[in-house]
Parts: structure tokens; C-alpha cells; sequence
């Protein structure tokens, strides 16, 4: 800002900040982008690969990240120590279940650039499984970043008047009714059956 | 088609009453049914009984439909033609698939909604979509009474836009190199048609 005092801009520009990150219910590889572009500094206009300009990232709920697709059971994480018959295979889902936080880690491990200070970088960024953070954490963040994926509403989050205001696409006739009765197995569903407006049936 | 439909249940609402009046054997059969209700519109009817002395006029009287919001293309077929949602809806719109599921989850039949048969696939894969993600929570199957569940060794996982069944779907141990690497497949082809308001094409194949 132009009306800052000369230390105070110098502050603000060079200060390392603390980006908090939610985490539940959202693709792990976009939280990694966010959180590599914010690691190496990228979201600076002062950005030089040489310089440590990187900011710290704090990432909480990680347990409750979300995959599309059927990754969690597709996604294979293999590792191999060196040592003969020392190759591991995980799904994500068992890796998950053993660590939490391991498949954004690997994720923001795989995303920042191959070089010696891909180790500092790893060691600015904190990861929580749950939201329980330590206090001296807290006392550092400076700002929350928006999540990256909007989460869809479950059909018991919305109130009855939002529900009624959706129109009735199909409306079942006395005909329906019957052939229901006469062909299924299954009983009449009550919404159906709420649809009509007095329930007058033909064979009951 | 519909009309015909129409026809053939008012001739059997006509029997049933003829039937009922010969069983009790009481009353004159009016020659004067009225004739013209059943060509009119599909609807729900209830069936009304006058006395004239002598006379009893048994008739099927269509019901006032309560004042619901026209759909603006009436004259299709299929309720989300004639709603103009082809192509326009996904996985989270819960407030319309849960218009074509039974309480326990599984969907009606298509001769019950009218659905046409590339409309009710994509329903169906939407529907399933959504059980997947967790956002029908009260449409499940019925536990037998008296059954306590098994405590869960994992927390269920969350997902969205699952195609396979959880169970069904096996690890990719070798994805193989990168021009013949076995992708991991991401929501369906079937709604590839569904309008997208960014420039970036569907990715379906992650």
C-alpha cells in the first residue's frame, strides 16, 4: 500500500504468512495445488525459485477429504524400500486408514519442484486429520483460503417450504394406481399416495 | 396411446359399476352414462352416486387439481421434456431424482413416471450417484426389526461421482505408461450431453 511507512511495505512484502485450509469433503489433489502454489510462493509477485519466499500451509480435517470417482479404491500408492521383496502396494484407502494426513502429503510432495528445497517447503506445511489445532498454530494464521469444490446438499438439508416449492415433475393417475397394486410386490409409497388429493381408490 | 389407455379404464370402471349394480340387482340401469367424460383429460376421478327416485346416475367425476405450476412444454411426453431439464440436470439436483425413487431408494418403474428410456438411464445413473455420495440418507432399505448393526471397523469414505459400485471396483496395481495408461473413470458418458457453462471440455477419464 502506497500510504505504508518504507519498513512497514517492506514487512508486508517479505513477511511469511500462514494459510489455513479446510480440507473435508473436498478432491485432495486440488487442496495440493493450492497448497504447492502457496509453498514455493508462486502467489507472489516477487516469486524467484532461489529465493525462500514460500508461506506456511495448514490443512485441517484431512480425514474427511473426498475423492471423485472410485479412486479410493483404484488409487494404488507403491513404494519400495531398496531391499529385495520390499515392494508395498496400498489403495488409498487402506493407506488412509493407516495415516491420515499421507495422501494429501504425497499429493504436495508429488506437486512441488524436484529440487533440494521441496524438503523446506514440506517441512512449512502442516497437516491436521481433524479440526483440533495446537495453539500456537492458531496463533499464526493469518487467512483461510475459499474451498476449491462446492459441496452438494444433502436431500435432509433442505426445509420442507424448499422441498414444496419444487414443482411435482409426474403426477400418477387412478390407472397407475392400480396397475401398481395388481403388478408389485412393493407397497405403495406414502408420497405417492400423498400426491393424491383425497384418497379415494378404486379397489380397497 | 394415451387416449386409448384413457378408454380402456373407463370401460373397466364402467364394468366394475355394471357388475356391482347386476350383483345387487336393486337398480334400473341408466341408459344416459354420460358419455363424454372419458375422452376429456387424464386425472384423477372419484365416483359419485345421485338418486332420482327410481334412477341412479353413477358417475365418475374428475377431481378440481389443485393449482400446482404449469410445465412449460405440456405437450411431451416425457415429464423432464416437458419440464425443459434435458441436459440440465446432475448428481446433487436431490430435489428432482428423489421425485422418481421409492423410500427405500430404488426407482420406480418407467411405466409408472413416463419417463423415456434415455432420460431414465440417466436418471438411473444420477440416482445411483447419489446414493454413492451420501446425499440420500433417508432413502435406505428397511433393517429387519430387532437387528443392531456391527460396529465399523472404517468410517465410510467419502466419494462423488462414483460410476461403479464400491464393492465391485479392483485396484490398478500396473496404470501402465503414459500412452497406454489405465485411467481411473470419474462420473458417466451418458451425461456428457449436460450443458457446461466453462470453456474446459467434461474430464471423465482422471
Amino acid at each position: 500500500m502506497s500510504s505504508f511507512s518504507r519498513s512497514a511495505q517492506q514487512w508486508a512484502t517479505f513477511a511469511r504468512s500462514w494459510f489455513l485450509i479446510d480440507a473435508s469433503m473436498q478432491p485432495p489433489g486440488k487442496i495440493a495445488s493450492m497448497c504447492s502454489v502457496r509453498l514455493q510462493g508462486k502467489h507472489k509477485p516477487i516469486y524467484h525459485p532461489l529465493s525462500d519466499i514460500g508461506d506456511h500451509v495448514v490443512v485441517m480435517n484431512t480425514r474427511h477429504i473426498a475423492f471423485s470417482g472410485n479412486k479410493w479404491e483404484q488409487k494404488v500408492y507403491s513404494s519400495h524400500t531398496g531391499y529385495p521383496g520390499s515392494f508395498k502396494q496400498l489403495t488409498a484407502a487402506q493407506m488412509h486408514k493407516k495415516d491420515p494426513t499421507a495422501i494429501i502429503k504425497l499429493a504436495v510432495y508429488g506437486m512441488l519442484p524436484k529440487n533440494l528445497t521441496r524438503r523446506t517447503m514440506m517441512q512449512r506445511l502442516h497437516l491436521f486429520p481433524d479440526d483440533v489445532l495446537p495453539e500456537d498454530i492458531l496463533k499464526n494464521l493469518t487467512e483461510e483460503l475459499p474451498q476449491p469444490r462446492e459441496i452438494p446438499r444433502k436431500l435432509s438439508e433442505y426445509t420442507q417450504e424448499e422441498r414444496d416449492a419444487f414443482p411435482m415433475l409426474w403426477t400418477p393417475t387412478n390407472k397407475v394406481i392400480q396397475i401398481w397394486k395388481e403388478t408389485s410386490q412393493v407397497p405403495l409409497d406414502q408420497r405417492v399416495l400423498d400426491t393424491i388429493p383425497s384418497q379415494k381408490l378404486h379397489s380397497e | 396411446m394415451a387416449a386409448r389407455c384413457v378408454l380402456q379404464s373407463a370401460r373397466t370402471a364402467l364394468r366394475t359399476v355394471q357388475s356391482e349394480l347386476s350383483s345387487k340387482g336393486l337398480f334400473q340401469r341408466t341408459p344416459g352414462f354420460s358419455q363424454l367424460s372419458f375422452l376429456g383429460s387424464r386425472g384423477l376421478r372419484h365416483v359419485v352416486e345421485k338418486k332420482d327416485g327410481k334412477m341412479t346416475v353413477i358417475e365418475g367425476v374428475l377431481e378440481p387439481t389443485s393449482e400446482r405450476p404449469q410445465p412449460p412444454n405440456p405437450t411431451a411426453s416425457c415429464p423432464i421434456y416437458r419440464w425443459n431439464l434435458q441436459n440440465k440436470y446432475n448428481y446433487t439436483d436431490v430435489l428432482l431424482l428423489s421425485q422418481f425413487i421409492r423410500s427405500d431408494g430404488g426407482m420406480l418403474p418407467r411405466r409408472i413416471t413416463g419417463l423415456c428410456a434415455q432420460e431414465h438411464t440417466k436418471i438411473v445413473i444420477c440416482v445411483q450417484m447419489a446414493h454413492r455420495a451420501g446425499l440420500l440418507p433417508d432413502h435406505k432399505p428397511p433393517l429387519p426389526e430387532g437387528h443392531v448393526p456391527k460396529p465399523k471397523s472404517n468410517p465410510p469414505l467419502n466419494r462423488y461421482l462414483t460410476r461403479y459400485s464400491v464393492k465391485s471396483v479392483k485396484p490398478i496395481y500396473k496404470t501402465g505408461l503414459k500412452w497406454c495408461k489405465k485411467r481411473m473413470s470419474v462420473g458417466h458418458p451418458a451425461l456428457k450431453n449436460n450443458i457446461r457453462y466453462s470453456p474446459k471440455p467434461l474430464y471423465i477419464q482422471h
